[in-house]
């Protein structure tokens, strides 16, 4: 099913994120991310919402029916074309250096902890199947614990 | 001043005169308050959902008069608060503007499983139009007037007030002022645009003219904005036939020429086969619910749709609008009317369909009517809706409870007057009618309101009879009493062979509820008695109620089967295979 990014400007309100998340239930989807920030406005938080459906009119649905909320001030659908996904992950891992170091030439990260010899806390970002090919090729067993933001999306 | 002082000087200055409601340990303090005030007229129900279906009847009835009002219903914490529900979810569904008001434990208890204690902001969320929690005294003004403007702008529905007890008491500061005639909602997320736009319009009436066989949708957005006779002028000048949606019957005459009567499940012959044949449909305040529509697919395939709506999250929900208009009824009919562009055409083909239509069941019907009792000798529900509409001239106001009384008192009443058909649309609440009948009388004291029920739905609120005892309020009470839930009988009969699992009832001794109440009582079992007893409670001063022994076999027809299409429309009664009754 195809990903969609819906993004929404709404009021920095007590429940409005449980309005959201209800609508989203009980148009019987799932979640798959939902990443909440400041705008550059104050009192307006910045919604980036994703998850998977292939009809068109569904999606303009949950759109109309978002900004039907009295908080809801803007909706609109971020296609992958036009804008950019990017999340972001903290990754505690168990490698030395030079496991590590083999990464430089394919991926961007920042080590942030370096706990022992064995023991690196790493931070990337970039889109989803950027961070998942990382993931990979670091290799599961070397993982000790991974946490992502979820995708935040912006307009080209 | 308090926090129930402020509370309440905002609902007068909103103009509210009535509170109907329920008090408790929560709410307390505010009913105290309205006490000494004495500005209110209180209206104690039984039970708070009959509270809350009074409220609708309030605003539902009271908004085509000199004086709209907004319904207002007050309830404790925990199950005050969730006895309301059901009123508050019908509101929302059907559309209707009204403010509950519902005290909470105090802020220092909140979340802590209190006595009384319900998450009422987070139950009535998904059911309400906005939801509000005042925690500081000097914001309950402000979202009093607020929550006013939300439930009563654009597509009207019920918003909550949920206020601590403790924020009712807390006194505010001195420094404290609240401009009435400055306050302005700020709500940059609430939008509502009543004006049409010019573009759609035009476009819209490029297809009105050229259109072969259109058909002009009345739904409840025409009543909600009393654009009926807006209406009426509109289809005279491009000579369009009519249909109604439930909630848009008493828009205009139900027996004006252009009238096609209800659509839908259990619509008229002429309604449904002009839908299927249309090549237009001009749809006015509606939303295609699956009641109208049937199966979707098959809906109006060859049509062009002109789709006038408030909530623009409605506009292609259902149906895909070839022209949608985001605007309000009265204002598109109004623009729309005087449209020079806009054309009559004599159409005779389309209208010789139509008549052709009108002929599939009238004479089936008339023979029933005319018959009046069923195989049994018990009365029919058709005749009895047909004699109160010829005994009061299709004049009076009628609110129907959920069943298949309603679909009967929506078929064969006459409805004469603007804004006289009240039911449970979307919900359909069984229970709704007694209770909301007695808000439609306080709204509109001056004419006869009849309340008509199932003997399923009258016991669901029948404690209401206290509330209309007590107000001494003049109700016409009818019960259609068939011992069956007629409705899921008429089900089980078409679709479930014959049994009748869960829908025989016994009923009490009606005569003795309503001597309990001192309600004078009539019980008719012969077809003779009928127009009688009617018109006895036509001349009775006060409130009366009229128990009518109907026949549990009696079918409404026609009947589009739930999930079919206009093409499976049942217009004649299948022969059971075993029924017993």
């Amino acid at each position: 099913m195809k990903r969609r990014a819906i993004l929404a400007f709404m009021l920095d309100r007590p429940g409005v994120l449980q309005k959201v998340s209800m609508l989203i239930r009980k148009k019987m989807y799932n979640v798959d991310t939902l990443t909440v920030c400041n705008s550059r406005k104050e009192g307006i938080s910045r919604m980036t919402i994703t998850l998977r459906e292939d009809d068109e009119e569904k999606v303009q649905q949950i759109l109309s029916q978002l900004e039907k909320f009295t908080e809801v001030v803007s909706v609109k659908e971020l296609d992958t074309d036009h804008s950019y996904w990017r999340e972001a992950a903290i990754i505690k891992v168990e490698a030395d250096d030079e496991h590590l170091e083999s990464f430089r030439k394919d991926y961007t990260f920042e080590i942030l902890d370096h706990k022992s010899d064995e023991i690196h806390i790493i931070q990337i970002a970039g889109s989803t199947r950027r961070i998942d090919a990382f993931v990979k090729a670091l290799g599961e067993e070397h993982i000790i614990e991974i946490a992502r933001t979820g995708v935040t999306a912006l307009e080209k | 001043m308090t926090g129930k002082e402020l509370l309440l000087r905002a609902l007068a200055d909103r103009g509210v005169q009535t509170i109907f409601g329920y008090t408790g340990g929560a709410i307390m303090p505010v009913f105290d308050q309205m006490d000494k005030l004495g500005h209110f007229r209180f209206i104690m129900s039984r039970h708070e959902q009959g509270a809350a279906f009074m409220a609708q009847g309030l605003s539902r009835a009271s908004l085509s008069t000199a004086n709209p009002q907004v319904g207002v219903c007050m309830a404790t914490s925990g199950p005050g608060a969730m006895n309301l529900v059901t009123g508050i979810a019908d509101a929302y569904m059907d559309s209707v503007p009204m403010v509950a008001i519902t005290g909470q434990v105090a802020t220092g208890v909140i979340a802590t499983d209190a006595f009384q204690e319900s998450d009422v902001v987070g139950v009535m969320m998904p059911i309400s139009k906005q939801t509000y929690m005042p925690l500081f005294v000097d914001e309950i003004e402000q979202t009093v007037h607020e929550a006013f403007y939300v439930a009563t702008t654009g597509r009207g529905g019920p918003v909550v007030l949920d206020i601590p007890k403790d924020v009712q008491n807390v006194q505010v500061d001195k420094d404290y002022h609240f401009d009435t005639a400055a306050f302005r909602p700020a709500l940059p997320g609430f939008y509502y645009h009543p004006t049409p736009a010019r573009e759609p319009l035009q476009k819209a009436v490029e297809l009105i003219n050229r259109s072969e066989r259109p058909v002009i949708f009345c739904g409840h957005g025409v009543i909600n904005s009393n654009a009926g006779q807006l209406l009426q002028q509109f289809a005279e000048k491009v000579n369009i036939p009519v249909a109604f949606t439930l909630h848009g019957l008493s828009a205009l005459p139900l027996d004006h020429p252009l009238s096609l009567g209800m659509m839908g499940m259990h619509g008229t012959v002429e309604a449904n086969r002009a839908i299927m044949e249309a090549d237009l449909l001009i749809s006015f305040g509606m939303r295609f619910d699956d009641r109208v529509t049937g199966k979707l697919s098959e809906y109006a395939q060859n049509a062009d749709v002109i789709h006038v709506e408030i909530d623009p999250s409605e506009i292609g929900k259902n149906v895909q609008p070839t022209v949608a208009i985001n605007a309000d009824v009265y204002r598109t009919l109004h623009v729309l009317v005087s449209d020079p562009m806009l054309a009559g055409k004599p159409r005779r083909r389309w209208r010789q369909r139509i008549a052709e239509a009108r002929e599939v069941m009238a004479a089936d019907l008339r023979r029933e009517i005319d018959k009046g009792v069923g195989d049994d000798g018990a009365l029919l529900m058709k005749t009895i809706i047909d004699r109160l509409s010829k005994l009061t001239g299709g004049r009076d106001l009628i609110v129907s409870d959920v069943g298949q009384h309603q679909m009967m008192a929506a078929r064969f009443y006459n409805y004469q007057t603007p804004n006289s058909w009240f039911a449970s649309g979307g919900a359909g609440t069984m229970g709704c009618s007694l209770p909301m009948a007695i808000g439609v009388k306080l709204a509109r004291p001056d004419e006869r309101v009849w309340s008509i029920n199932g003997d399923g739905g009258f016991q669901m609120n029948m404690q209401e009879l206290g509330t209309i005892m007590e107000q001494g309020t003049d109700l016409k009470i009818m019960i259609l009493n068939n011992g069956y839930l007629g409705m899921v009988r008429q089900w089980q009969t078409l679709f479930f062979d014959g049994r009748y699992a869960g829908t025989p009832m016994q009923s009490p001794d009606f005569g003795q509820v309503a001597s309990a109440y001192s309600i004078p009582y009539r019980k008719v079992t012969e077809l003779a008695e009928v127009e009688p007893a009617i018109q006895e409670a036509i001349d009775h001063q006060g409130a009366i109620m009229l128990e009518f022994v109907c026949d549990p076999s009696e079918v409404i027809l026609p009947m589009i089967p739930a999930g079919g299409g206009f093409n499976d429309m049942i217009i004649k009664r299948p022969k059971a295979k075993k029924e017993k009754s």
